[in-house]
């Protein structure tokens, strides 16, 4: 599966950065590719591609707070969930997406 | 710039005592304080409270990530202590906590990109388990900032 997400939490210091590494090795280990983009107090982080958006089977956004550019995802399967949910259970929540897709 | 730059010795402890979470707190913010990254320690308390109030961090696994964007910040940078004890704290595992990150942030980061970039890095550090397993297992200042070099 193909998976394309952000993360974006309230003060943009800890969670977000924490929920795109569990999210990221999460679906590795499943063998997923998987991309996360991280919005935050240092701005936007491994910013998403159109081409990877195009062709995500699946978007993951991890955010607690409003992001910037959600329009890209326009007519995609989205998954949204709070940081917390991904930095407490990743594995679960990859599983449950794979029931989804 | 590289993260040995926000890991620093005076505000890192290996066998901190405290009884629970204001007094773990307090002391940490004693050592940034000491160590000139927050100029009103109560001032910073206050603000890392009114985020605690906000939701959990804990992040499972004994660690737990307290912090807040505060005027009281006169340097970014980040206290790390490892317990003597496990302490109470909210998370979602039913865990306590038995390591903790204070990320110290001010308001006005337009200077300080560097250092929070560094300060992010270390935070996607704790989402790796064997990270967290050798924090758990760390018993030194010197192992403890290995682990993130």
């Amino acid at each position: 599966m193909n998976i394309v997400g952000v993360a974006a939490c309230t003060a943009g210091i800890a969670h977000t950065y924490i929920a795109k590494e569990k999210l990221e090795n999460a679906a590795r280990k499943r063998g997923h590719k998987i991309h996360m983009e991280t919005q935050g107090v240092i701005g936007v982080e491994d910013a998403l591609s159109s081409g990877e958006i195009e062709t995500a089977d699946v978007v993951i956004l991890a955010t607690d707070v409003s992001i910037s550019g959600k329009e890209r995802f326009e007519g995609k399967k989205v998954v949204e969930v709070p940081t917390e949910t991904v930095v407490m259970s990743p594995n679960k929540l990859i599983e449950k997406i794979e029931e989804l897709v | 710039m590289d993260i040995k730059s926000v890991l620093d010795d005076r505000v890192i402890r290996s066998d901190l005592f405290a009884v629970n979470k204001e007094d773990a707190l307090k002391k940490m913010t004693e050592m940034l304080q000491k160590a000139g990254y927050v100029d009103d320690a109560a001032g910073f308390i206050a603000d890392v409270m009114q985020r605690e109030s906000l939701g959990c961090t804990g992040i499972g696994n004994y660690v737990a990530i307290p912090h807040g964007k505060s005027p009281s910040v006169s340097k970014v940078g980040i206290a790390i202590a490892k317990l003597q004890n496990e302490i109470e704290w909210e998370t979602n595992d039913g865990k306590g906590v038995r390591v903790i990150f204070l990320f110290a942030v001010g308001t006005d980061n337009e200077n300080a990109m560097q250092h929070l970039k560094l300060l992010a890095q270390v935070a996607g550090k704790l989402g790796n388990d064997e990270v967290v397993e050798k924090l758990l297992n760390a018993g030194s200042v010197e192992e403890i900032k290995t682990i993130f070099e």
